[in-house]
């Protein structure tokens, strides 16, 4: 299985047959459009092409505007056994949307139709390739909104954040995209076109839903969505501290959590990340850990919860930062992801979130900032807690190498290294691989450590639903047919 | 030297950089990766680096964007792709490797007939020497003739000596968008010969594009106007707030479109709100997304996929669908390029800013 190659006539013939499912208008074999989808958010092809190295491309980019030319797109990818990568935004940093054996990019941002808002039932229906703010624009109209709006909701779209497990900023309130489906429709690798129940809280065996969530295109493409909504709120209030060390910090983290209170944001920094990013981009010059929480609803009742979580922050000998420098990292919090303020080439970066039990999550913290700086004397490690649930929490860890080896295959070496000493340390001492950002072809080496003997079950999985191993190869620990 | 080289600093940090992706005009009509800030980024570092020279295909993708200026406006870093854009244009006709749809489109200027590739006459002018001057600029010239004659039953309302340019000649702004930068350059010379000529000292111009031309591109060229330049809608204020015209009430709902040449990139927003309101009074409304956040109006949308005349029609139908959302029965815009484009909108009445007042006047 490959990309056929060009010249050949059956480069010819294939492309007629995509132009006569979806208009010769919507295939692209455009040199320009070849560049643009050789490079997502991934460090590593963004090295290549700042190198001037040779970068895997499509043959083919095709725009289907419906569910059937997704079905269609498939059988034609089946009978010629040509690889299909699903392309939504792009926005991936974990090479997910790369064609990493040509063929065919899929493109879903025209599958972008809001089909129905229900309000009274809460749902949107929607076409999955939706960039996510235009959605939440439209939802707005209507004073309601998904509540997933992570940075990225800028330039990714819906399905992108279903299939690699996305996290919002509110999402310590409302949950990760994965809490958010009521149902699905999906075109398999084969080209048949299942949905999922309508809703979702069915007895009636393992939930479908679950199948395709956090499947990074491998099993099927996610053409339409029904959703879940919230109201926005009538109020949203915010508060920082300072903390002296971590435990205190997210000890703070977890009393918000689990003392009954409802806090839609919670973000801990690290004492590296306050003195560089929360300084730079908030111009908040404090020692410390800084912690920034907010609470949301009506204005009587986060008025009555507001003094509960600040006392909180008080029995814990918390710096008491007041209201504005929380207001302000809310109207800041995109900012970080912006050029100039946001890592950038010739810097090594890289994101190595994790997630684990609030028992394990301070030790996986210290673990991963050894295993980085002991093995690399140039290595910088900062990170932040961001997204915290009933048991754990979330850390946002990051490492940067801010002169990295110039030679290509050398950077990329020691950037490979600096992954397997982080995520390892995460696996040893409680956590996961990941907890958002989702696998690709970055962490795919990573993914037998983490299931073990229960990965056969994921290839399996894979096995059955794409037998001819067409869909989006070398993602998510899968390989190659 | 690469004009490109200039805007080094957007162009490495647009490459990587997906975050306008919801507002790119371009990008959000075709979908294409190419037609982003983003994609745009990585083929003039490929451009920029040497690794591959333009080809026809490349400088699609460049001439697909609509210079709306929305990605500057969302940028957190305040990068300015729509000059990357601009730049890497004029490397391009300088290689001769423009369009050939920009091309035609510049034989039309150089040749005195609508750029916009219609046959009709260009609006006659008064050949008079007066210090007040109103420039029409390419595109009232041909294809807007109503909003000329507004502006000149105002001004005349208003008691206002004018004089407009007789065959008046391009500000050549058409042309620096498009690339020709140099040509530009020489219409600009040739225009302020014109000028001083015929005496002006107040210079009020209809045409956003103009304005823009006249304000920055002018001092690019290391032209010195000499005179004061005033978009009609400042005219326009002045003259209602001195009194020497009086405008009536309309009872239906209002709203401004935005002009990015206008707004966006010089900063004129209060003006035209002042004399919709003088109208409307209450029953103005604003657009969902305005000011500085305002949609793109296609006023520099010439091409798209290499041919002409497509790109506005589709900024039109979402600008109309966001017209329809707010429920407004009017709306007015600031120049014939936005209005063009609106097209027939349905349920709309749509009005350039001196149609409106005109309109409108007691």
């Amino acid at each position: 299985m490959a990309g056929i190659k060009k010249p050949s006539y059956m480069f010819d013939m294939v492309l007629f047959e995509l132009a006569d499912i979806v208009g010769r208008e919507n295939v692209s074999t455009r040199q320009a459009d070849k560049i643009a989808y050789s490079v997502d958010y991934y460090w590593v092809p963004e090295l290549w092409h700042d190198r001037g190295m040779e970068k895997p491309c499509p043959d083919y980019i095709v725009f289907p505007s419906a569910t059937d030319e997704v079905s269609k797109i498939m059988a034609v990818a089946n009978e010629y056994k040509i690889p299909v990568t699903v392309w939504g935004g792009g926005a991936g940093s974990q090479g997910g949307a790369l064609a990493v054996d040509g063929g065919i990019i899929l493109d879903t941002k025209k599958l972008n139709k809001v089909y129905d808002i229900d309000l009274k039932s809460m749902t949107a229906d929607t076409g999955a390739g939706i960039i996510m703010q235009h959605l939440e624009d439209m939802l707005e109209r209507y004073g309601v909104s998904t509540m997933h709006i992570p940075a990225s909701t800028y330039c990714s779209t819906l399905a992108g954040f279903i299939v690699h497990r996305g996290t919002g900023v509110l999402s310590t309130r409302y949950g990760k995209m994965e809490d958010m489906i009521v149902s699905m429709e999906v075109v398999l690798p084969t080209g048949e076109v299942i949905n999922t129940p309508v809703v979702p809280k069915t007895a009636s065996g393992p939930d479908l839903n679950w199948l395709f969530i956090g499947s990074e295109g491998t099993l099927g493409i996610i053409t339409r969505v029904k959703l879940t909504l919230k109201k926005l709120p009538e109020v949203r209030r915010f508060q920082a501290f300072i903390f002296k060390d971590l435990a205190s910090g997210l000890e703070m983290g977890r009393r918000l959590k689990v003392e009954g209170l409802r806090p839609s944001v919670i973000r801990l920094y690290d004492e590296a990340e306050t003195r560089g990013q929360v300084k730079r981009v908030l111009g908040i010059d404090k020692k410390g850990f800084y912690l920034v929480y907010g609470l949301e609803g009506f204005a009587d009742i986060i008025e009555l919860e507001s003094k509960k979580a600040f006392n909180i922050g008080r029995e814990l000998k918390g710096e008491d930062l007041g209201e504005n420098p929380g207001k302000k990292w809310w109207d800041n919090r995109y900012k970080f992801f912006f050029p100039p303020y946001c890592f950038a080439l010739p810097q090594a970066y890289g994101t190595c979130d994790t997630v684990a039990a609030y028992s394990d999550i301070e030790k996986i913290y210290w673990a991963m900032k050894k295993a980085a700086e002991s093995r690399f004397d140039s290595i910088r490690f900062i990170g932040h807690f961001s997204h915290w649930f009933e048991w754990g929490a979330m850390l946002y860890a990051r490492f940067i190498f801010d002169d990295p080896p110039e030679d290509p295959h050398q950077a990329l070496y020691q950037y490979n290294e600096a992954w397997n000493v982080t995520v390892r340390a995460a696996l040893k001492n409680g956590g996961v691989i990941n907890e958002h950002h989702g696998v690709g072809l970055k962490l795919s080496r990573f993914m037998k450590e983490q299931y073990k003997d229960s990965f056969k079950l994921i290839k399996g999985l894979k096995e059955m639903v794409d037998p001819k191993g067409i869909l989006n190869p070398y993602k998510m620990g899968l390989g190659k047919e | 030297m690469m004009e490109i080289s200039k805007n080094i600093e957007t162009l490495k940090a647009c490459r990587f950089c997906p975050m306008c992706r919801h507002v790119c005009t371009s990008g959000n009509i075709s979908f294409h990766e190419s037609d982003y800030p983003r994609g745009r980024g990585l083929i003039l570092d490929n451009i920029l680096e040497k690794r591959m020279e333009y080809t026809s295909d490349l400088v699609q993708s460049i001439y697909n964007c609509c210079l709306c200026g929305l990605c500057w406006s969302n940028c957190e870093g305040g990068y300015m792709p729509h000059k990357l854009i601009l730049s890497s244009r004029t490397d391009i006709a300088e290689k001769g490797m423009a369009p050939e749809a920009a091309l035609k489109i510049l034989e039309s200027i150089e040749s005195g007939k609508n750029p916009y590739g219609r046959k009709s006459n260009a609006y006659k002018g008064t050949g008079k020497k007066a210090d007040f001057l109103y420039f029409m600029g390419d595109y009232i010239k041909f294809s807007g003739h109503p909003i000329a004659d507004s502006v000149i039953n105002i001004m005349k309302k208003a008691g206002q000596e004018y004089a407009i340019l007789e065959e008046e000649p391009t500000d050549g702004k058409i042309m620096a968008i498009l690339g020709f930068r140099g040509k530009a350059a020489n219409a600009a010379k040739s225009l302020k010969k014109r000028f001083k000529d015929i005496g002006a000292k107040k210079i009020v111009v209809s045409d956003p594009l103009s304005y823009d031309c006249l304000k920055n591109d002018f001092p690019g060229y290391g032209i010195d106007l000499d005179a004061r330049v005033m978009h009609i809608s400042e005219y326009l204020e002045e003259c209602i707030s001195k009194g020497k015209i009086k405008v009536g009430k309309v009872n239906d709902t209002v709203t401004l479109l935005d002009s990015e040449f206008l707004g966006r990139f010089n900063g004129i927003y209060k003006a035209p709100r002042k004399i919709i309101k003088a109208v409307a009074g209450s029953s103005f409304k604003e657009m969902e997304k305005n000011g500085k956040y305002s949609l793109a109006t296609g006023e520099a949308a010439f091409l798209f996929n290499e041919k002409t005349g497509v790109m506005g029609k589709m900024i039109g139908s979402r600008l109309c669908e966001a017209v329809n959302y707010i429920d407004a029965g009017i709306a007015v815009t600031l120049s014939g390029a936005a209005k063009e484009n609106l097209g027939k909108c349905s349920n709309i009445k749509i009005f350039e800013i001196s149609e409106f007042i005109w309109q409108n006047i007691k």
